[in-house]
């Protein structure tokens, strides 16, 4: 199988049933995504395919062939995503990190899609879960990152 | 010293030269701060090699060690001996060192001590207990670095000026990086007490410093302990007996698709070539299991009576955690009475990362990197399996995806490398979430019954706190059945009772337990809190005022409260619709009181809008961090309380996955104010914990205002199920 992640083509050599998250994580070597419960509530392992928003965990290996995947280490590549990057930064949103690429990826599309997303909006596209509680600053860094 | 010297420390000390080398270090200036009567100094070059340096180290006591290396390009890495898992405390501490050294935050560089350095992270103790010590390692490092360059110099020591790493000669205008002094101070040996910047000036301390870890933390390259690769690993997943308190009875044959089965005492372990081929094959397995007939029979039903029998009898001399004049006859002819017994469940951790390992071990060494609040603790546990002297294992704590009181524990530290020694290559042992959640050492449920007698002048004449939980400390065997840890937030009170009794009544049940944020303060603060708002209403008393009577003027407690109200506007009516709570916490040396204000917008449920915090954690080391950590206890706070829970049937935790677990998301959080008291650094006090238990008191008193039902157990919406909708 051929993968394509954040513009670079990868030869992918895996059971195509594995889970899409776990050929990224443990096949293509990029561990930026995370397992967080397998059972797409979470959240923690959101990529885009093709530039939207998926979640990965129940994805299949052979669901990555033939499109554009984007994980968090591709994320600076767009200039949305760099700047909730640094405004996640500059708020100090993250505590323990863990799912916070799953909440970049997610926020970042948001952005895109609505460049001065209300509280609400944010309430709506913003389902991740964190158990450190940094909700209050990720609303902070994506207000800050669209100049709100 | 000499590089054949045999103390412990000093393979520590060689590894971490060493290291040195491999971080790419041209000349580097190494200070262990913190090692009474030895001397361990070693200059490092960039070939790795180590020489003697006999550096000094006089600080006394305290259990955290650190490194001060002075790089090739003038920046400082500070090694800390904690585990970083969201509180920043790896930011905090270099805070200490930098403040002392006369480097600028942005010279700053961190990463972690070896095992023999680290301390146990738990307790909210990271910062306060060690802060001290990281400030004198400073100190120390700057003493020797400033006479080296006042002896190149041949001048007074004194008379040099230190900034951004450099010292200046007023005499002449000439200027000495800290990085061309370095080799020739790691040949002095620092003063014992050399002087601290007073508070006065702290450029560092008490001024909100940027996390250091925070860039790898958005950008997908921070190594969690699940993100280690190691050449030639293999990957191993886990399956427990489903009934907690069974055994494997058998060793089942190796499935297709896997590499090796390995079994363990309550476990067996599947290895094989990806994480997804182990889940899988481990999931498939069919194991026969030892069960005996009583773990089957465990329910939380039956533990709950069990509960509710000891709490009726107490037990012969119930230890008494604390006792001031006759709590007993004060109660019996006080003029009012209130009793009340609250029940709280037992908790899942939830950590987001799931537990994991990763280990080699070969015939005459040991590696392990592994996400762990207690490195040192990983070292005795691989020694248990291998019988390798420490020297000869090395551990790499990594960041932890939250650690919340389980990663002080073992187990999965202890499988990882039973099943790396039997396959023989580096194993990476990863828990699925529902062995993570059915599998957890659980925070203990409980039954707390409060008596409060008020006298005729409405105030508390006689306190008295009886409670009922397992110990997670003496179910360890580590201390004796009183189970101190179970009774912090019933004693040391700040409230002026007229008398006071605490018992505790142990518990013995066989659900393994441990150390959830806050502990027994999650337990106690529920039960004391909600009985002050019961006693309140008995009085007729306002329940801010009914706390102020029991809390004179001038004290810590009484500022935090009337700080939190002051914010919410306590006075003034909430919006139509709306209640408020109030709860106080006082522990890990800080205090906290929380003003919730909620709503039912459909009945039998909440909607939490707003949280008026205030926190006096004496000093604030790194302030911006002190409200990150509130929001963070305030938002797990809300969710344990109103959710969360495990029970038991058949031996059996009904937690599995977030499917039936639910915690607070984006669109529930509430506006959440933090205001930071700061009385004094003599108060220096922690904060990861303090936020977590007036939440659920809060919560439990907006409730009884607002519709007039009080709720005295955990968790307040038990149906509320999980978050797969």
């Amino acid at each position: 199988m051929t993968y394509n992640v954040n513009g670079k083509t990868y030869s992918i050599d895996c059971d195509p049933d594995m889970p899409l998250l776990w050929a990224i994580r443990d096949v293509v070597g990029l561990t930026g995504t995370k397992y967080g419960c397998g059972i797409e509530i979470c959240r923690a392992c959101t990529v885009w395919i093709d530039g939207s928003p998926e979640k990965s965990c129940e994805k299949k290996a052979r669901e990555g062939v033939g499109v554009r995947i984007t994980t968090v280490e591709g994320l600076a590549n767009d200039p949305v995503g760099q700047k909730l990057q640094q405004a996640f930064i500059d708020v100090q949103a993250p505590q323990c990190g863990y799912c916070q690429s799953g909440m970049l990826m997610v926020a970042t599309k948001l952005v895109r899609s609505k460049p001065k997303p209300t509280d609400a909006d944010i309430d709506a596209a913003i389902g991740n879960i964190c158990a450190c509680g940094t909700y209050p600053r990720v609303r902070q860094a994506i207000k800050k990152a669209t100049g709100q | 010293m000499t590089d054949t010297a045999t103390h412990p420390d000093d393979h520590a000390i060689s590894r971490r030269a060493v290291l040195g080398g491999g971080l790419g270090v041209l000349a580097t200036f190494v200070l262990h701060p913190n090692r009474a009567g030895a001397a361990p100094g070693r200059a490092t070059s960039a070939s790795g090699a180590t020489s003697a340096a006999a550096l000094g180290a006089a600080a006394t006591g305290g259990t955290v060690s650190g490194w001060v290396r002075v790089n090739a390009d003038n920046t400082v890495t500070i090694a800390f001996g904690g585990a970083e898992m969201g509180q920043g405390i790896m930011t905090g501490l270099a805070q200490g060192v930098a403040e002392e050294l006369m480097v600028d935050w942005s010279q700053v560089r961190t990463e972690a001590a070896p095992p023999a350095q680290s301390y146990v992270t738990g307790g909210s103790f990271g910062v306060r207990r060690n802060l001290g010590a990281m400030r004198l390692a400073g100190a120390q490092a700057l003493d020797v670095l400033r006479r080296a360059a006042a002896a190149k110099w041949k001048v007074d020591p004194a008379s040099l000026t230190v900034k951004r790493g450099v010292f200046t000669n007023p005499a002449t205008g000439a200027k000495l990086k800290f990085s061309q002094v370095a080799a020739a101070a790691s040949a002095l040996t620092p003063a014992a007490s050399p002087p601290l910047t007073p508070q006065s000036a702290f450029r560092i301390l008490g001024k909100t410093a940027k996390r250091v870890d925070l860039p790898s933390k958005v950008d997908g390259s921070a190594t969690f302990g699940i993100d280690v690769r190691v050449p030639d690993m293999v990957y191993a997943a886990i399956k427990h007996c489903p009934t907690i308190g069974g055994s494997l009875a058998a060793t089942p044959a190796v499935p297709a698709g896997a590499i090796a089965v390995v079994p363990l005492a309550n476990a067996v372990a599947v290895v094989a070539d990806t994480t997804w081929a182990a889940f899988k094959a481990a999931n498939a397995l069919s194991v026969s299991w030892s069960i005996p007939s009583a773990a089957s029979k465990v329910s939380s039903a039956s533990m709950l009576a069990t509960q509710q029998a000891l709490m009726a009898s107490g037990t012969a001399g119930s230890p008494v955690a604390e006792q001031v004049g006759d709590a007993v006859g004060a109660y019996g002819s006080s003029a009012q009475q209130l009793e009340a017994t609250y029940q709280v469940p037992y908790l899942p951790h939830v950590c987001m990362e799931v537990l994991n390992c990763t280990a080699h071990v070969t015939a005459d060494s040991a590696e392990v990197w592994v996400p762990t609040q207690a490195p040192a603790w990983v070292v005795g546990t691989v020694q248990t399996v291998t019988g390798l002297p420490a020297s000869a294992i090395t551990v790499h704590p990594t960041l932890l995806g939250g650690g919340l009181g389980r990663k002080i524990e073992q187990d999965y530290v202890l499988q990882a490398v039973t099943v790396a020694k039997a396959v023989g290559r580096p194993v990476k042992l990863t828990w699925q979430r529902e062995e993570d959640m059915g599998h957890d050492q659980y925070r203990p449920s409980g039954l707390v019954r409060v008596r409060l007698g008020l006298g005729g002048n409405k105030k508390v004449a006689a306190y008295q706190s009886r409670i009922v939980t397992p110990s997670p400390l003496a179910q360890r065997g580590w201390i004796g059945p009183t189970g101190n840890d179970n009774v912090d937030g019933a004693v040391e009170l700040p409230y002026t009772f007229g008398s006071r009794l605490v018992e505790y009544v142990r518990d013995p049940a066989t659900i393994p337990v441990g150390f959830w944020r806050s502990v027994g303060e999650s337990i106690n603060c529920f039960a004391v809190e909600s009985a002050m708002d019961e006693a309140a209403a008995l009085a007729g008393k306002d329940p801010l005022t009914f706390r102020r009577m029991h809390l004179p003027a001038g004290t810590r407690a009484r500022k935090v409260l009337d700080t939190a109200a002051a914010q919410i506007g306590w006075t003034t009516a909430p919006p139509a619709g709306r209640a408020r709570g109030i709860a106080l916490a006082t522990g890990f040396g800080s205090l906290a009181a929380m003003i919730v204000e909620i709503s039912q917008p459909t009945a039998g449920t909440m909607a939490v809008h707003r949280v008026a915090c205030a926190v006096d954690v004496g000093f604030a080391v790194n302030p911006g961090q002190v409200v990150s950590q509130l929001e963070g206890g305030i938002i797990q706070g809300i969710s344990s309380a109103q959710w969360g829970r495990t029970t038991f049937s058949s031996g059996r935790a009904s937690s599995r996955n977030f499917s039936n677990t639910r915690l607070l998301k984006m669109r529930e959080t509430p506006v959440i104010t933090v205001k930071v008291i700061q009385s004094g650094m003599e108060n220096l006090g922690g904060i990861g914990e303090v936020g977590v238990p007036p939440m659920a008191p809060a919560l439990a008193n907006a409730w009884a205002a607002l519709t007039g039902t009080r709720l005295r157990t955990l968790p307040l919406f038990p149906s509320a199920g999980g978050m797969g909708d």
